[in-house]
């Protein structure tokens, strides 16, 4: 598939007062055309200096992006009429009514008027486009600024936690529209903390943590090269768990025994199971992988679990080396 | 074109044009009233009552004069003076004042570029400083990532826009002297010489009102808040002008006020202005009283390229730290 963002070997480093702070450190990132892509990592991990970097508002210090093909931020004018943004939380002129806002934003893009009524209508309020921002709640806030995204009906949209401050029927919303428009060929970058509703909508993921990627891939591919090999095996006769539960020890493998199945790991070959069972009559009725969640997974590879008892600072997260599968230093 | 269109919406949509330049108008148009109101035609019986009491003063004077002889005697001093002349006491003096369009709407102009330019500041620095506060600027980059076009546009438009809502107050302004001219005095002596003159003064204030909008533009965008703009102006008259006028009188600095801005506004919008050190030692004075201090004369070459210097400076370092900074 063809390549609607490529990032490679992107750094970027901040002037702070306690010392330089390396925000991005050799970042890698891929994106295919057509997916909903989600971007994660913990607070202060670099995504927001990448997707700002991107769109050419922050210098990097060294790497190659591409989007759409085109070098950036040479060629980034003639890009960005196909890239539609929102980064971080969204603001507006308190006194510009919705409709202005987009009007203007239209304006400057050389774009139709109908297409102000289209993006409206698309987030849902086209009912309160004539009332000025300042009586908007940050969810009508939040669906302005997707709608801003959306206006130029872009190839590639890039929405940094478009879902805050969403109600429950918002964050609905939000996902269908994320497949509707990725079913119509549009690439979306989604940047949230929403683990479960990116596992929800998203093809691909990247995890960045610390500068550097820590995971990327097909959202499935990711959790399961994460997860840690546990398989759930419940027979037809729970009776005959412990005499199953004795075969499989003597074969070597770790178990836990619970009262209606075993919880086995490091296991590699589920199949050897059904086997090694079925050789002395005891039949299998469940032979499931134990999958990881996203949040477990990113939890896991970005060091960001909490630990009872233990305050997290903001920079505390995994700094992962520099490998051929994250990024160009090796 | 569609930027600069968008950018023209934005300026007139804002809240605080729609605020600010009404109420600079208003100003304008009050003292204008004011004018108009505390002047009359001159009548017949108006200068009939002027021509009463300036005889009147005339003779009160006489009287005068002819009693401190008296009191004096020989020992009044030879000075030369033979009293009071009839000629000095004119009815005009005795009159209610009447509007000479001539000579008064020249020297006004002062007072609608004086307040044309703190409007100009104020939307200027608002216009770039409430972007760059509110994050819309953020959000315009997103659009359109030509930095240089994006500031270049948006600064185009406000001197432009500028431009537009002084000329329409200077309309308004001359509209309502013209008036007063021609109920409440005279427009007569207005020979295509007078109107070229104003023409020029004219334009020297639309410069100026200019200046003080890229001024405000230029600080605001350099501090990316209208506050950093308007914290300059305030140091400007607090530090700047106050303080400087102290310190430099403590020290005697000679020609102290051509380091005042009021000075130089002065001296653009009447071509020149002449400076006298009274306090300095080369002063010398003659018996009669008649003193031949030094003298500065500021013109308003002088302080035009001044203000060009200063406005290039801001607009420069605006641009370039536009190209150069990140906007996080």
């Amino acid at each position: 598939m063809t390549a609607v963002l490529e990032i490679q070997g992107l750094r970027k480093t901040y002037r702070a007062r306690g010392g330089p702070r390396r925000a991005l450190d050799g970042f890698e990132m891929y994106v295919e055309a057509g997916q909903v892509h989600g971007f994660l990592g913990p607070n202060g991990s670099g995504k927001t200096t990448t997707l700002r970097t991107l769109l050419g508002l922050i210098k990097p210090d060294s790497g190659e992006m591409r989007i759409l093909g085109h070098e950036l931020p040479r060629h980034l004018p003639q890009v960005v009429a196909q890239v539609g943004a929102i980064v971080e939380s969204p603001q507006f002129f308190a006194h510009f009514t919705a409709r202005d806002t987009l009007s203007l934003l239209a304006d400057a893009g050389s774009l139709p008027k109908e297409r102000v009524d289209w993006a409206l209508e698309l987030v849902g309020l086209r009912e309160r486009a004539k009332e000025r921002v300042k009586t908007y709640s940050l969810g009508m806030k939040q669906r302005l600024a997707v709608a801003s995204a959306l206006l130029k009906q872009p190839k590639l949209l890039i929405l940094d936690e478009p879902a805050n401050g969403l109600d429950p029927g918002g964050i609905r919303e939000m996902r269908d529209m994320m497949a509707t428009l990725s079913a119509g060929g549009m690439t979306v970058v989604l940047s949230s903390h929403i683990l479960g509703e990116i596992q929800l909508i998203c093809d691909s993921v990247t995890i960045i943590s610390l500068g550097r990627r820590v995971a990327a891939g097909p959202v499935a591919e990711v959790l399961q090269a994460h997860s840690s090999g546990q398989v759930r095996v419940a027979l037809e006769t729970p009776a005959d768990l412990s005499a199953a539960a004795q075969v499989l020890i003597a074969a070597g493998f770790q178990l836990q025994a619970n009262t209606d199945h075993l919880t086995l790991s490091g296991v590699d070959k589920p199949a050897l199971v059904a086997r090694l069972l079925a050789e002395r009559q005891l039949y299998v009725s469940e032979l499931t992988p134990v999958t990881a969640d996203l949040e477990s997974v990113f939890l896991e590879l970005t060091g960001t679990a909490p630990v009872p008892g233990q305050v997290r600072s903001v920079d505390q997260s995994v700094r992962p080396e520099l490998t051929p599968q994250n990024g160009v230093g090796a | 074109m569609s930027l600069a269109r968008a950018e023209r919406r934005r300026f007139f949509k804002r809240r605080l044009t729609r605020w600010v330049f009404p109420i600079g108008l208003l100003l304008l148009v009050t003292i204008a009233s004011i004018l108009f109101a505390f002047h009359s035609k001159p009548t017949a019986e108006a200068r009939a009552r002027g021509e009463v009491a300036a005889e009147a003063m005339y003779q009160e004077q006489v009287r005068y004069y002819e009693q401190y002889k008296r009191e004096c005697g020989e020992k009044c001093p030879e000075d030369g003076w033979t009293g009071p002349q009839r000629s000095d006491f004119r009815a005009e003096d005795f009159m209610p004042p009447s509007f000479d369009f001539k000579s008064m709407y020249g020297e006004l102009f002062l007072v609608w570029a004086a307040i044309m330019a703190m409007v100009a500041f104020l939307l200027g620095a608002s216009f770039v400083g409430a972007e760059w506060a509110s994050g819309s600027m953020m959000n315009l980059l997103t659009w359109q990532p030509k930095r240089m076009k994006v500031l270049g546009t948006k600064l185009g438009v406000m001197l432009l826009s500028v431009a537009a809502l002084s000329i329409l107050a200077l309309g308004v302004w001359t509209g309502i002297l013209w008036a007063a001219g021609e109920l409440r005095g005279t427009t007569e002596g207005l020979t295509p010489g007078v109107w070229q003159s104003f023409g020029l003064t004219a334009l020297r204030g639309l410069g100026m009102i200019l200046a003080f909008g890229a001024l405000g533009f230029g600080l605001a965008s350099i501090g990316r808040h209208t506050g950093l703009a308007l914290g300059a102006a305030l140091a400007v008259v607090i530090v700047g002008q106050v303080g400087l006028t102290i310190l430099f009188q403590m020290v005697r600095v000679p020609f102290w006020e051509q380091y005042l801005v009021p000075i130089h506004i002065f001296a653009w919008m009447n071509k020149e202005m002449k400076l006298v050190d009274w306090s300095s030692p080369e002063t010398v004075c003659d018996n009669a009283g008649n003193c031949n201090p030094p003298e500065l004369l500021i013109t308003w070459q002088d302080s035009g390229s001044m203000a060009l210097g200063l406005v290039a400076v801001v607009l420069v370092l605006a641009f370039w730290q536009m190209r150069r900074r990140d906007i996080s």
